[in-house]
């Protein structure tokens, strides 16, 4: 082979290489666009609601209340019979069956809307006020597209019935969509249009919080400990070298332990953001201390030997000079590592965090749900509903992943110090 | 004939089962620069790394045999390392300054050793050190920037008046100008002679020339062992042993 020929195998090999690494980059683009876009499209619609337009007429006959009654009266008063006259009202009926199919239209919780709007204004006895309400899951569901009304009857939940009733409110212009507080307000629930995050949501917050607490102050002391401080033995390295296989472990075993200990031996409430955040601080610490440990080894000893030569202790060098430039190496590692327990959902389901959940938690003593977990849930439910509702709690969580990671990167950048 | 600051008696330095210094006997006379001159590996560096107790940072150093500085063991158990070091300052190979403002770095050897208590007495400090360095009249109107934006030559400037800040009795520079360009060299030797003046100096090299510039006493070291040690003139001009004669004619090294 001439030195020409050489040359050009060599260069081709370059160019080859080249090419791979673009297909590969690509491919991984093309797996994370289809991934975002197929949760994107099915989840975006979960955050709007479909409401019917209908007139109430708060009748005092009906309610038995005075205007100006005191907010206790109001509500222990049953609106039951005032939701269901105003609910007939919007589409003529003939026999009980296509009454009770007209009401279903409507979510269960119609009768707090009506109700909540009394309260905020409670001198509309004898007037009629037009409410837009939250309509079933069906009807929602029907509204958005996502439902197959050209099925036969009998494999429909939708009846003709209702369709009708349905065309006549879109013609009528009846029916609308509106943003859904609920999705973001309401604990989980069995209706689809009344289940929302806001349990799952604080109880994340609580167990992240928790799991911040514990974890960062441990996770810190000890990185500095063993990289400044321990002695370089063989009991040292079997420490370091645990810790690592530590960060390895299927988070699954520390369910099982914090199921076997915190739960079966101490007693800890079940299915709280409590046992929750210690569970995930357990798994969490390993993933700090080792990023820790690293922005630790990453300050030059010449900083350290600097300090010591005009007569700073091992304490002083340490804590004025190298843990101040570790810093930013350490907070992004600790975000790293929180957003990774933020989506962790094996332990939680271990600890009882499945537990179905209505109420938001209003301590982290109290049993309460979590994001990915709620993901899990909702993604086992047959209604239609909960897909664009696990999706869209999907784009909750990463868009947290996201804001946390990019919190990490800006942290390092911003007071990371350069020396020479 | 000159106090004798620093007494060095069959000092033996191991690092694991290496031995890296054998019975090294010398003695560095008070107010004057000591050059310690030999090929790379010798020993010069672990050697005055010795006398500020650098060493102690490495868990596998052995110390044997005593230094004295003014009669007094420094490897002595009452002897805190931190009062060590505040006696006797140390100039690295590399400049080294805290990432940190110019200010910063001088003033924080005063502080944590409680000198200058008030602002303004730290400012004097700061002021004096800088000015002992040479380096006052470059960095006056900037002391809140970062020590690492200086240039090299600055930069171990800085370090020297960081060494000064704590007002040392001796200075230990471990090839202090082995980074920098000849401009830049220069003015740290011219440095060290007005610094002889006030401290004692004992400064690490591998320039022959250097060395002839700035101390008045040499030792040459081999393999761990201090061949020869005498005033400078004489190692230079009439070295007694033959192994100093080829090295600093260039035979070997």
């Amino acid at each position: 082979m001439t030195k020409e020929q050489r040359l050009i195998k060599r260069h081709r090999a370059e160019k080859r290489f080249q090419f791979y690494g673009l297909l590969s980059i690509f491919i991984a683009l093309l797996f994370v666009l289809v991934l975002v876009s197929n949760i994107f499209s099915k989840g975006s619609s979960a955050f709007m609601k479909t409401v019917i337009k209908t007139e109430v007429f708060y009748d005092q006959e009906l309610l038995e209340i005075e205007n100006g009654a005191s907010r206790d009266d109001i509500i222990s008063t049953d609106f039951f019979d005032v939701t269901i006259e105003s609910l007939l009202e919007v589409f003529p009926t003939n026999g009980l069956e296509e009454e009770k199919q007209l009401i279903n239209l409507f979510s269960t919780d119609v009768e707090l809307e009506i109700k909540s709007v009394f309260l905020k204004n409670n001198n509309i006895i004898g007037q009629k006020i037009i409410l837009e309400l939250t309509a079933s899951d069906d009807i929602d569901q029907l509204h958005k597209g996502n439902y197959p009304r050209d099925l036969p009857e009998e494999r429909r939940r939708i009846s003709d019935f209702q369709l009708k009733i349905f065309d006549q409110l879109v013609e009528d212009g009846k029916i609308k969509k509106n943003f859904n507080n609920y999705y973001f307000t309401k604990g989980d629930s069995r209706d689809p249009e009344l289940a929302g995050i806001g349990g799952a949501l604080v109880g994340s917050l609580y167990s992240i919080l928790i799991c911040l607490i514990l974890s960062f102050p441990i996770a810190v002391l000890a990185s500095i400990y063993l990289e400044e401080f321990a002695p370089k033995n063989k009991i040292t390295e079997f420490i370091e070298i645990n810790i690592n296989n530590l960060a390895a472990v299927p988070s699954i075993v520390y369910g099982l332990l914090a199921l076997q200990i915190l739960l079966s031996t101490i007693h800890l409430p079940r299915s709280t953001p409590l046992v929750a955040g210690i569970t995930l601080a357990l798994m969490t610490l390993p993933r700090i201390i080792i990023p820790c440990r690293a922005s630790l080894k990453a300050v030059p000893p010449s900083i350290r030997e600097g300090a010591l030569a005009v007569g700073a202790s091992k304490f002083q060098s340490v804590f004025h000079h190298v843990v101040p430039l570790a810093l930013p190496g350490t907070l992004s590692g600790t975000i790293i590592g929180l957003a990774q327990a933020l989506g962790e959902t094996a332990p939680l389901i271990l600890i009882g965090m499945v537990a179905f959940v209505v109420d938001i938690p209003a301590s982290p003593i109290d049993p309460s749900a979590s994001l990915p977990v709620q993901v899990y849930l909702w993604s086992e439910s047959a209604e239609r509903g909960f897909v664009e509702k696990t999706s869209a709690t999907i784009m909750i969580l990463l868009s947290f992943l996201i804001v946390m990671n990019f919190l990490a990167v800006y942290l390092r950048q911003k007071f990371e110090k350069r020396w020479n | 004939m000159k106090h004798v600051k620093i007494k060095s008696k069959n000092l033996n330095v191991f690092y694991g089962e290496k031995q890296a210094l054998f019975d090294v006997n010398l003695d560095l006379n008070e107010k004057e620069v000591t050059a310690l001159i030999g090929p790379s590996g010798c020993g010069k560096s672990t050697f005055i790394r010795c006398i500020n107790r650098m060493n102690d940072v490495i868990d596998i150093c052995k110390i044997s045999g005593t230094i004295e500085m003014d009669g007094v063991d420094i490897n002595n158990k009452n002897l805190d390392v931190v009062s060590l070091r505040e006696r006797v300052g140390m100039v690295f190979q590399k400049p080294n300054p805290f990432p940190k403002s110019i200010y910063d770095n001088i003033s924080y050897g005063p502080k944590i050793h409680g000198k200058g208590e008030t602002k303004s007495e730290l400012d004097a400090i700061v002021e004096n050190s800088l000015k002992k360095a040479a380096l006052w009249e470059e960095v006056k109107d900037r002391l809140d920037e970062p020590g690492t934006s200086l240039s090299g030559g600055q930069q171990q400037r800085l370090c020297i008046a960081r060494a000064i800040s704590v007002n040392p009795e001796v200075i230990l520079m471990d090839e202090p100008c082995s980074a920098l360009d000849p401009i830049a060299t220069a003015k740290i030797e011219e440095l060290i002679d007005e610094l002889k003046e006030t401290y004692t100096i004992v400064i690490v090299t591998h320039s022959m020339a250097q060395a002839v510039r700035v101390s008045q006493k040499t030792g040459f070291f081999h393999l761990g062992k201090l061949i020869e040690v005498g005033k400078t003139e004489k190692i230079f001009k009439n070295p007694d042993n033959k192994m100093t004669q080829d090295y600093i004619t260039g035979r070997f090294g």
